[in-house]
Order: C-alpha cells, then structure tokens, then sequence
C-alpha cells in the first residue's frame, strides 16, 4: 500500500525506572518493546491484551503525550512533536482510559466539550453552542446535563462526556482507551453506532482499545493482541476471532463469559502468577504460563512469523497456516 | 437465612438540583450470596451503593424505610460508628479508582492504612498483608507496587489495588461497582474466582454492580434490574435469563453482543431512546417514553407483580405476557 497510514509506529519502546519500594532497587519496567504497525486510514485498529501489558502508554506514544525510548511514531506522516496545537487537535484525539481523571472538576460539562471548538478560535459562540447541544445529544446526553460538574454525573455519562469532547472537532484519528467500559449494552451500542456512522462519513482512523471482545470484533477492521509489551498476533478481525494462532490470543477467546447462567468462570490453564514487567521471562515471555510450551520456549524467543496482513510469535505457529 | 446481612427497603435519594436518583430501591443480600445489580447508565446503582456506606456528596439527601448490616441499623448510627464499619466490616470497590486513591501518597501506604486503622496492627504486619492481598488479586512483584503511586500503575492494576484494599479487613460485605472494568477477560476470571473462594470460606456477600451480563448470568445468585432509579425486576439469575418479564429487562438481554456471533457492518442492537429526566415527583412508569407497550395508564402507579418464586417486576402486563421465551 502506497498511501500514508493514519498511524505508524516504528519499533517503538517505551520503559520506566521505578524506585525499589519497599525492596530498595530500582527497577526497569519495560511497558511497550519493540512495537511496529501501521494504521491505514479509515480503518480501526482493536488492540487487546492483558492488563498491565502496555496499551495505554502505547496510546499515548501514538498521541505524543510520552516521548519513546527508542523508536517512532508518525501521524498522518509527520511526527506529533512541533506540530501547531490547532492543527494536532483536528488531527488526532484521545478517549482516555479513566474519564473522571481527564475531565476538570471545576469547569462545567457543556465548557468541558466546548472547549476544542474554544481554542480553534474559529468558531462563533452561537455555532459552538449549537455544535455542543447536537453532540452531547448524540451520545445520548440530556441537555441539562450541560450546566452540570463532572462529579455530579454518573461513570457512564461521565465517559460519554470524554467521547462527545474527542469528536466536536471531528478529528481524523480518534485514539480510544476503553471508551465505553462504564457504559450498559444498549447506550455502549448507541455510542459504538455513532462512531462507526462518524467513520463511514468522514473516513476516521480508530485506534480502539477494549477488554471487550464483543466490542472489539464489531468494531475492529484488524486486531492486534499484546502481551507484556509486545505485539504477539495480529491479524484481520474475522481471522483473529475465528482462527486464533497464538496461545494467548486463545486463552483470551476461550475466558469470555457469555451470558449463559449455570456454566460458571471457566479456568483455562494460565495459572494464577502473573508475568512481572520488570522481569520478562527469557525466551517466549510467555512461557511461564502457555499450555501448550515446549522446551525451546524457554530459552528462543520465537520468531516473527509475517504475512501480508497477520503476524505472530510463537514457535508453533506455522508459516501460512491459519 | 432468617435476616439478609443486607436488607434496604424504600432507599430514597435526591440531590440538591432536584434529581431523584434512587426511588424506594429495595435490595437484600444474603451472607455467601452475590447480588449483581444491573441497569441503563445512569439509573442509580453507584449512588444506592454510595447511599448504603453513607458516601454521597454534599447536598444530597437519603432516606429509607429500612437499611439494615448485619441486624444494625445504618440509618441511626453516628458518624463514627458507621466509620468503623466502613473498610472494615462492610468494603466498597469504587466504579472509579482514581476517585479513591490519593495520587499523593503510595499504593502501600494507603492499603496498610486502612489494616492499622481498623485492625490496630503494626505497620510491618499491614505491609506483610498488603503484599499478600496484592499477589490473590495477580499483581506480581507487589514490593515494588507498594511503593509506587497511584498514576504508575495502569488502570487494571489501579483496579485491583481497589479489589485488594477493599479485602484488606476480611469484609462481611463487599459492594463492588464495576470492579473488572479495566481487567482483561483472563485477570477478570481469576478476581471472580478469588472473590468465589472467599464466599464460601468466610461468607463473604457481595453486591456486584456491573454493565456485563455475561458476569452477571456466571456469578450472580440474584439479580436486581435497575431503571430510572428503581428497581423494576428482581429474581434469582436463572429465572431472569430463562423469564425476562419487564420490558426494560427484555430490551436489555436482546443487546447482548456475543463474540463469536457479531456481523461486522451492522449496527449493534440497542434500545431507542434516552432515560427521561427523574426530579422529585415523577408519577409512573419511568420508562414508558421508550416501551413498546406504554399505554396511558402507564403514567399512573404501575403494580408491582410476582413472576413466580422470589421473582418480581414494576410493570402494568401480567406475568409472561408474550409467551415463555424458549419454553416452546
Ligand atoms: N452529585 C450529584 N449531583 C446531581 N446529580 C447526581 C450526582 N451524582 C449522581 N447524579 C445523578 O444521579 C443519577 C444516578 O447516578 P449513578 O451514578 O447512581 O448512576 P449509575 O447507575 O451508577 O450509572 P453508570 O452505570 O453510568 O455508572 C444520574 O442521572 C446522575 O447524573
Ligand atoms: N508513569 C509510569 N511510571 C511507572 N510505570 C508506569 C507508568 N505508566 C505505566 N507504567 C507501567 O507500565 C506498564 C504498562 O502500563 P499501561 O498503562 O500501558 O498498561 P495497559 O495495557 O493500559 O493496562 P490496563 O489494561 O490495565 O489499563 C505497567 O506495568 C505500568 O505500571
Ligand atoms: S512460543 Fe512457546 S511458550 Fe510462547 S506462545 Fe508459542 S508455544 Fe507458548
Ligand atoms: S408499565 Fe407500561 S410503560 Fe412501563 S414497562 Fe410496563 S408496559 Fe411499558
Ligand atoms: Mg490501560
Ligand atoms: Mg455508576
């Protein structure tokens, strides 16, 4: 493909020195190693992996709220530091993780949402007025909510603020961090609706995080699975969620609960010691806990096995094979 | 069980704009059993669970015909008394962790607090059950989580340092709002079995508020279906997949997405409309601007009816209205 990617990460590493503790040594935490891909635009890139794994300081490498370790990210082509603020906001948006930390406390929601169409400058009051009402209707917000403060609201409407003050200005590339997990199924299916009329009208770029697979699958063009880091799979959704190849990709799928009472929280084999950040297993990192490891696991990283539109490291994965 | 270790009836709260948030919710939990709550994104649940620890904001006002732990009852208890109940005998799990956690202060210190506070121990007997809580929630190497604060940690580990504070204390009762949000699906499965393994050791109830039936239909002993501030079905878990009686309740289970089962392309499913505005005084039926089956009387008190053995629905339509779902 020839046109630039919305989003291209190359070898990007990110890692942070943290004080011993209670130990007394310093430690390296290794939160994002060696990631590579490339976002074409209007597509949406779901990213998925274990807690703790890296997703949201990959996001904000993306966004250019963190500078890399090593590595680089460019936007649309350009790289974000430098770039004029006006120009970055109708490029590129956030939907943090944790709405109640990224909204002021002391502004009121309408100023909240207002304030990207505010700081273009561009924009009359009465038009920003008016653009405010339809968006917070849109994401299903009363328009009394307006005159309200971000702790008068519930965690649902609190994160549907976050995702109306990301897309006032439309940006072309909307960077996600579990934007709806505080929100029901009906009003979460409203909210995934409008995103994906919003990209099929002006051909947005998603980066869409999610703990959600449902979600993931019904919005994600492509998926890329991480773990402690790295990018261990990645691959068109329909083949990600139908013929998943590596181990933990499978364990993810197989750990979903679907709503069916009398079946239990399944137990599928990883054990219960979770990998360390700061001490990444030799070999395949994840080792320790894979069913399915063999001997060479432990001591070769498996190699990046590529195809035009699917990657994976696992020693048994096999070239082709889906 | 004689008397539930949680037992609410007619919890009423409004804020100082004249919202009516909680309606005359009532809710029961029993020791050992886990009460999911479920509901439409803004309904009520976090400030019935706040309204229950005696937690909301300022200008807000509560009230109820009865609320009750462990046969004491929390309406009349002073301050103190219901300070050292709170984190010691009855936990919360916020919806929010950042809302909790002081970004001032470490992970440590605020999780030895909370023992030392309640339990009286030495600061090296705190850490020691610190470090042991923050391994059964999948935190590995908590040394080092203990000294790190609160915007190192990413937002499931925030999460569980929530989930291993809360259990700090050994709690009677735990309410949880939203607990696993930021966990991934594996981390998920090993907090509900860890919070499974204390039910039956220690009794431990729970009152689990989540968005996520699949949770929901796994854990839950009961389920409560929240809308508009109220309660408008309540039944034990099998029961509510297998006979969804209200409305709401129908609208809700039919949204489900399934991986596995999505067609990428098409809308999800979802009900149309939004929740009206509840100021003090609303009459009716809270949902019927986006029921199928409103009909003016709908605007007047609705009964509530029985569906069954310890089954119940805020709706005018007699029970299985339009046929048992699957019993055909
Ligand atoms: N401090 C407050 N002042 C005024 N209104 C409030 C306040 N806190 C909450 N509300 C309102 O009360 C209603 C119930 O809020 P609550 O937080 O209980 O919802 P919820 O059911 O937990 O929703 P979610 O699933 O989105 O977390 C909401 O409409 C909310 O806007
Ligand atoms: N500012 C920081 N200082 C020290 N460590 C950090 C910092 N930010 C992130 N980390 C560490 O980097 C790792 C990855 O964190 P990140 O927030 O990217 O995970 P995540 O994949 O988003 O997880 P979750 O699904 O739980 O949100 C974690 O071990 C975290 O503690
Ligand atoms: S390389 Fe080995 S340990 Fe790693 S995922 Fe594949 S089989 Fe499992
Ligand atoms: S009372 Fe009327 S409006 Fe309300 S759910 Fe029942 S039929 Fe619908
Ligand atoms: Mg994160
Ligand atoms: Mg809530």
């Amino acid at each position: 493909m020839s046109a630039t990617p919305a989003i291209e990460v190359k070898s990007a590493r990110r890692t942070f020195r943290t004080s011993g503790g209670l130990f007394g040594t310093a430690r390296e935490v290794v939160a994002v190693d060696d990631v590579s891909l490339a976002v074409p635009a209007g597509s949406v890139l779901g990213i998925v992996g274990e807690s703790g794994c890296g997703k949201s300081t990959l996001a904000r490498l993306i966004l250019g709220l963190l500078p890399t370790t090593a590595g680089e990210v460019l936007v649309d082509g350009q790289r974000l530091d430098g770039m004029d603020r006006r120009f970055r906001a109708e490029l590129i948006q956030p939907v943090f993780q944790d709405p109640f930390a990224s909204l002021n406390p002391r502004r009121r929601i309408g100023d909240i949402v207002a304030l990207p169409l505010v700081a273009q400058g561009k924009f009359a009051g009465a038009e920003i007025g008016r653009k405010v009402a339809e968006m917070l209707e849109r994401v299903g917000l009363a328009s009394d909510m307006a005159g309200r403060l971000p702790a008068e609201l519930s965690g649902g409407q609190r994160q549907r603020v976050a995702i109306a003050r990301a897309l006032i200005l439309r940006p072309r590339i909307v960077v996600c961090d579990e934007p709806t997990s505080a929100l029901d199924v009906s009003v979460q299916a409203q909210i995934l609706n409008l995103l994906a009329e919003l990209r099929r009208e002006f051909n947005l770029t998603y980066l869409f995080i999610s703990h959600n697979l449902a979600v993931v699958e019904h919005v994600a063009t492509e998926v890329a699975v991480m773990y402690l880091g790295r990018i261990v799979e990645q691959a068109p959704t329909a083949e990600l969620f139908h013929a998943p190849r590596h181990p933990y990709t499978r364990a993810l799928l197989a750990s979903v609960l679907t709503p069916e009472p009398g079946l239990g929280v399944p137990d599928v084999g990883l054990g219960d010691i979770l990998p360390d950040p700061a001490n990444i297993p030799p070999g395949c990192r994840f080792h320790p806990r894979c069913p399915v490891a063999i001997e060479r696991c432990g001591s070769v990283a498996p190699p990046l096995l590529a195809a035009a539109h699917s990657r994976v490291e696992c020693h048994l994965a096999v070239a082709g094979a889906a | 069980m004689s008397e539930a270790l949680l037992d609410i009836a007619g919890l009423r709260v409004t804020f100082a704009g004249g919202t009516a948030a909680v309606r005359g919710t009532a809710i029961a939990v029993n020791r050992g059993e886990t009460h999911c709550l479920v509901g439409e994104s803004g309904c009520g649940k976090s400030v019935s669970a706040l309204a229950v620890m005696n937690l909301l904001a300022r200008g807000a006002s509560r009230s109820a015909d009865r609320l009750r732990f462990a046969g004491e009852d929390l309406l009349s208890l002073s301050d103190t008394g219901m300070a050292r109940l709170r984190g010691n005998r009855m936990a919360m799990i916020f919806q929010e962790p950042m809302t909790s956690l002081n970004p001032a202060y470490t992970v440590g210190s605020q999780m030895t607090e909370v023992h030392r506070r309640h339990k009286g121990s030495s600061r090296q007997v705190a850490t020691d059950r610190a470090a042991e809580m923050l391994a059964r929630v999948g935190i590995t190497a908590p040394g080092m989580r203990l000294g790190q604060f609160p915007h190192q940690l990413s937002g499931g580990l925030r999460q569980r340092v929530m989930i291993a504070m809360a259990l700090m204390c050994d709690p009677e009762l735990l309410i949880a709002d939203e607990p696993t949000t930021a966990l991934d699906v594996t981390v998920q499965a090993q907090i509900l079995r860890l919070l499974a393994g204390l039910q039956r050791d220690l009794g431990l109830a729970v009152l689990l508020i989540t968005h996520d039936l699949g949770i929901v239909a796994r854990v839950a002993d009961r389920v409560s279906v929240m809308y508009a501030g109220e309660v408008v079905e309540s039944a034990r878990t099998n029961d509510l997949f297998a006979r969804p009686q209200h409305p709401y309740t129908r609208g809700l289970l039919d949204c489900v997405p399934v991986p596995g089962k999505i067609r990428p392309g098409e809308p999800l499913g979802s009900i149309p409309g939004v929740v009206p505005r509840v100021r003090a005084g609303f009459q009716g039926c809270g949902f019927r601007d986006r029921c199928a089956f409103a009909m003016p009387e709908c605007a007047a008190e609705v009964p509530r009816h029985a569906a069954g053995e310890a089954h119940d629905y805020l709706c005018r339509l007699a029970a299985d209205w339009s046929g048992l779902r699957g019993a055909a």
